[in-house]
């Protein structure tokens, strides 16, 4: 780094030119909000506004939403309480109880499995430390609770809601060649609105036919 | 008797009505959680689609209480003061894990959960929220309201008609 | 970063044993006896051309098994000469005492009395010398190593903080009555969590106090008690509006320290994604500070980008704010096979809507004579209060991390720092603007390069997780994972400051290992704490609505000034 000369002792305020003094750039900004309410009114502009819960914005496959924990194809859980889940937590909101599982080759099973939703701040470092690929992150982010009590969820809540629809699973350990059609969807950035909405409108006349 | 004729009770209904659909939110904000509030009333999520645009930041005019971030214990008596000068009746949406919980912040200075001092309505998790998240929770809690105004107007009326039918008995 | 380039001459007619040299891993240490501290300060702040002018951070550190138990530790920057130099001093814990640094330092204000707030040090002529991040109910201090966490004090209106900026003056005296009036900590204008208590003399304000700590969430005890990389989502919730730099920030810090190298894939992501991080902070700041007075339009079109910057960022790492994108020794996940498509959609949207502000709002007289001239400072004094960032180069300080520190692919291209020179709220509106055209810029250059080849974090299974694949089916590499989750990555014993350009100014980690599993002590150095300490003197003489509108100019962060 070049020495440089002694730091400016006194601000020097910005001086108006004369046609900022004649307040005459005050028309070049209301022709930018004409425009734009021209724009808008005729319906040519974009409008952004997502109509949810009608429509959806498209979150990517990478969105840490809501837990899941995956079942082996016989339906029970992946979970082979190993606690690694629970060490990696900064929230420390993960509560396992293991058993013993009957089958020689699984060794444990989680008897108990609760995942403290309003204590959980959604870092994905679970999914990252599971070995077993047990536990996964899903789309879904519509969550609320009335009491404490319900927000406490169960193993069984857990993998209940969710019948493993490829789209709507999120933040997990590796992406199988990252969805070549996810890529082309997301391609245009700003036309994800429209998308939504167009996807909206397909479930809609598939829902109708 | 003009308290339970027809008048009041269409008026009463109308006046639940509008309130539902037009919740007057006072944005407790304090951290992150305020930040993704901002993408909820601004242009993507429009909460004026739902009536509910009339952001007040002054406690007298509002009857929702959204607390968005953490809540420390400095904090804590500013925001009791408030929700004490919210006019009944007031509900609050508790927005994001350090409200609802306390979230990671197991410390020295962070409110465990807002529901140490004040009642909750809906607890809405996540940190932050994604926008649809707390309008989730919103549409929750109207439908809440709802749900226990029904309730209410039933048991008025189960305790009407006991009362009817103890007076015919004496 | 580089270290320093020549050694420092050391003051001779200081006693031998006063000051003792170390070289540090990334500046020199002076270990200093606290009895010449302000004499050294002085000596070192003498020299025009390469005098210590900043004062970048001031902190402590317990170590319960020292015959002295405390150490403060200085960072100092020269911001002509480049130089840089750490000054310890102990201080014994049954004499907790040391000279105050204001007159040296303006800044040295708030850090001294944090410093008195988490450790119960005492600085000797600090002239308000009170807690400033706990509450006033709070009892012992919290950062000392025998303190549990979790430990709670409650706070109950009737002991709260009632700041008396001036002693009510006798009706004899003025013939005007004085107000006094509080505006916060729950206020639109404080931006959530801020305080002001002003007495008003008509609509002037003759005196202010301003309170903070209603954020304080603990960050640095938070880091304490979690691992290496458990720390990393509590630094996404710093500066809450561009994460994804606080994550660098500390990333790079702990990198330093382990010595790993970071592969180029995930240098080239991390100075793209820091550079739209910056973007969107400076979106938010000028967006809201022209809320603060009234411009409502340009919320909305600085928060379109906003917005479509939250979605690149969500297609990255899964959130949308709170990152968690960076990991010691890469990025978290590889980048998204449409990240360049994406960012080049991005680079084609975000200037239009920069354009429309500024067409609606540079020359418009009616916002100059809002910001002209309000909250003026310049560049001197902003750098004896600690100032760095875009507030600081308003004031016609030339001084840019990135530029003259550089980290990451900063060096590699080409671009230029912004400088004005008003020092007020108008000038640092611009400087954001023109720092959001650099950034594009920069943006713009590097993807043109186009994306490095190769892995996204390093390949060392003491500080990386081995990839699923390899994990699930070799033993070695299970063992590795199952040891890096259960124990953390073992940072080696040492110290480091490592420093990056955040969006409000120079974002510094002063990182302590011990060689255990978890950090001994890391110690932001919060940009906006330092400018947030001036706010009353910018305040003073000015009116209410004045105030509002240069709180809005500073971007102020809460988060990251509390902690």
């Amino acid at each position: 780094m070049s020495s440089r000369g002694a730091h400016p002792r006194h601000p020097a305020p910005y001086r108006y030119t004369i046609v900022e003094r004649l307040y005459l750039p005050l028309l070049s900004g209301l022709w930018v909000t004409l425009r734009h309410f021209v724009r808008n009114f005729f319906g040519r502009g974009k409008t952004y506004t997502i109509n949810y819960p009608e429509e959806r914005r498209l979150y990517s496959p990478r969105y840490r939403g809501h837990h899941i924990l995956t079942t082996r194809p016989d339906g029970s859980l992946r979970c082979v309480a190993c606690f690694l889940c629970a060490a990696a937590c900064p929230a420390e909101c993960i509560h396992i109880e293991a058993g013993e599982h009957p089958d020689l080759n699984i060794e444990k099973y989680p008897l108990l499995y609760n995942i403290d939703m309003l204590r959980c701040v959604f870092c994905g470092y679970c999914v990252d430390a599971c070995p077993e690929e047990a536990i996964i992150m899903s789309n879904n982010h519509d969550m609320a609770y009335f009491n404490r009590g319900q927000s406490v969820v169960t193993k069984d809540e857990l993998q209940k809601p969710y019948a493993y629809d490829e789209s709507r699973l999120g933040y997990r350990p590796h992406y199988p060649e990252e969805q070549a059609q996810h890529a082309a969807l997301r391609h245009g950035l700003v036309d994800l609105v429209e998308e939504a909405r167009r996807q909206g409108a397909d479930s809609a006349s598939r829902t109708a036919s | 008797m003009i308290g339970e004729s027809w008048v009041t009770t269409t008026f009463e209904k109308l006046e639940e009505w509008g309130r539902n659909n037009s919740f007057w939110p006072l944005p407790f904000g304090t951290a992150c959680c305020a930040i993704e509030f901002m993408s909820v009333v601004s242009s993507h999520y429009d909460m004026a689609r739902f009536g509910y645009e009339v952001v007040r930041f002054s406690p007298r005019q509002s009857d929702v209480m959204i607390v968005a971030g953490t809540i420390t214990d400095k904090m804590a008596p500013v925001m009791k003061k408030i929700y004490d000068q919210m006019p009944d009746p007031k509900w609050v949406v508790s927005m994001g894990a350090c409200a609802c919980s306390g979230g990671f912040y197991r410390a020295y200075h962070v409110m465990q959960g807002i529901d140490e001092l004040i009642p909750v309505d809906v607890y809405v998790p996540g940190c932050p929220p994604s926008p649809e998240g707390l309008m989730y929770g919103i549409l929750q809690l109207k439908e809440k309201i709802e749900r226990d105004t029904k309730k209410r107007r039933k048991r008025e009326k189960a305790k009407r008609a006991d009362d009817d039918g103890s007076v015919a008995a004496a | 970063m580089p270290t320093t380039t020549a050694p420092l001459p050391l003051p001779e007619r200081f006693p031998a044993d006063s000051i003792q040299l170390r070289e540090g891993l990334d500046q020199p240490t002076w270990i200093v006896r606290r009895e010449i501290l302000v004499d050294l300060a002085r000596e070192l702040t003498a020299d025009p051309e390469t005098g210590f002018d900043l004062l970048l951070d001031l902190c402590g550190v317990d170590y319960p098994d020292r015959e002295e138990r405390f150490e403060v530790v200085y960072h100092l920057a020269s911001l002509r000469g480049g130089g840089r130099l750490r000054l310890k001093v102990p201080v014994p814990e049954d004499d907790p005492v040391l000279p105050s640094l204001i007159d040296v330092w303006k800044g040295a204000d708030w850090f001294e009395r944090e410093v008195y707030d988490m450790f119960g040090l005492h600085f000797e002529g600090h002239p308000n010398l009170r807690r400033i991040l706990t509450h006033e109910a709070f009892q012992g201090h919290p950062l000392r190593k025998d303190y549990d966490p979790a430990r709670r004090w409650i706070l109950t209106e009737d002991k709260m903080y009632r700041p008396q900026p001036e002693p009510p003056m006798d009706a004899e005296d003025d013939m005007f009555e004085r107000m006094t009036i509080n505006i916060g900590p729950s206020h639109p204008a404080m931006h959530g969590t801020f305080r002001v208590v002003a007495t008003l003399d008509g609509e002037i304000i003759s005196a202010s106090e301003v309170e903070i700590g209603y954020l304080h969430r603990c960050f640095e005890k938070m880091a304490e008690t979690h691992t290496w990389q458990q720390v990393i989502p509590y630094t996404d919730r710093l500066n809450y509006c561009s994460s994804f730099i606080n994550n660098v920030g500390y990333c790079r810090a702990v990198e330093t320290l382990l010595n790993v190298e970071v592969p180029p894939r995930a240098v080239w992501a991390r100075t793209i994604l820091s550079e739209f991080s910056r973007v969107m902070d400076h979106c938010v700041c000028n967006g809201s500070s022209l809320v603060d007075s009234g411009a409502l339009t340009n919320f909305w079109y600085l928060f379109q980008p906003r917005e479509e910057i939250y979605g690149l960022l969500e297609a990255c790492s899964g959130a949308r704010l709170t990152v968690s994108y960076c990991r010691i020794g890469g990025l978290a996940a590889d980048l998204p096979p449409d990240f360049e498509a994406r960012c080049r959609a991005l680079l084609e949207t975000i200037p239009a809507f920069i354009d429309d502000v500024e067409k609606l709002i540079v020359s418009n007289r009616i916002w100059l004579d809002r910001a002209v001239g309000i909250a003026a400072i310049g560049g001197e004094e902003a750098v004896n209060w600690g100032w760095t960032g875009p507030c600081l180069r308003a004031s016609g300080v030339d001084y840019d991390v990135r530029r003259d520190n550089p980290y990451d692919l900063y060096d590699t291209v080409d671009w230029d720092v912004p400088v004005f020179h008003g020092g007020d709220v108008h000038d640092r509106f611009r400087v954001r603007i023109s720092e959001i055209r650099e950034s594009l810029k920069i943006i713009r250059q590097l993807l043109d390069r186009g994306m490095p080849e190769g892995p996204f974090i390093v390949d060392d299974p003491h500080v990386a997780l081995p990839p699923k694949e390899v994990a699930y089916n070799q033993m070695e590499a299970m063992i590795y994972h199952f040891k890096l989750i259960m124990d953390g990555i073992q940072v080696p014993p040492g110290e480091i400051y490592s420093a990056v350009e955040g969006a409000n100014g120079e974002l510094g980690f002063y990182v302590l290992s011990d060689g255990s599993g978890k950090p001994y002590r890391i110690k932001v150095r919060p940009p906006c704490f330092p400018i947030f300490s001036t706010f009353s003197r910018l305040i003073n003489g000015g009116t209410i609505s004045d105030a509002v509108v240069s709180l809005g100019g500073l971007n102020v962060i809460a988060g990251e000034l509390e902690r």
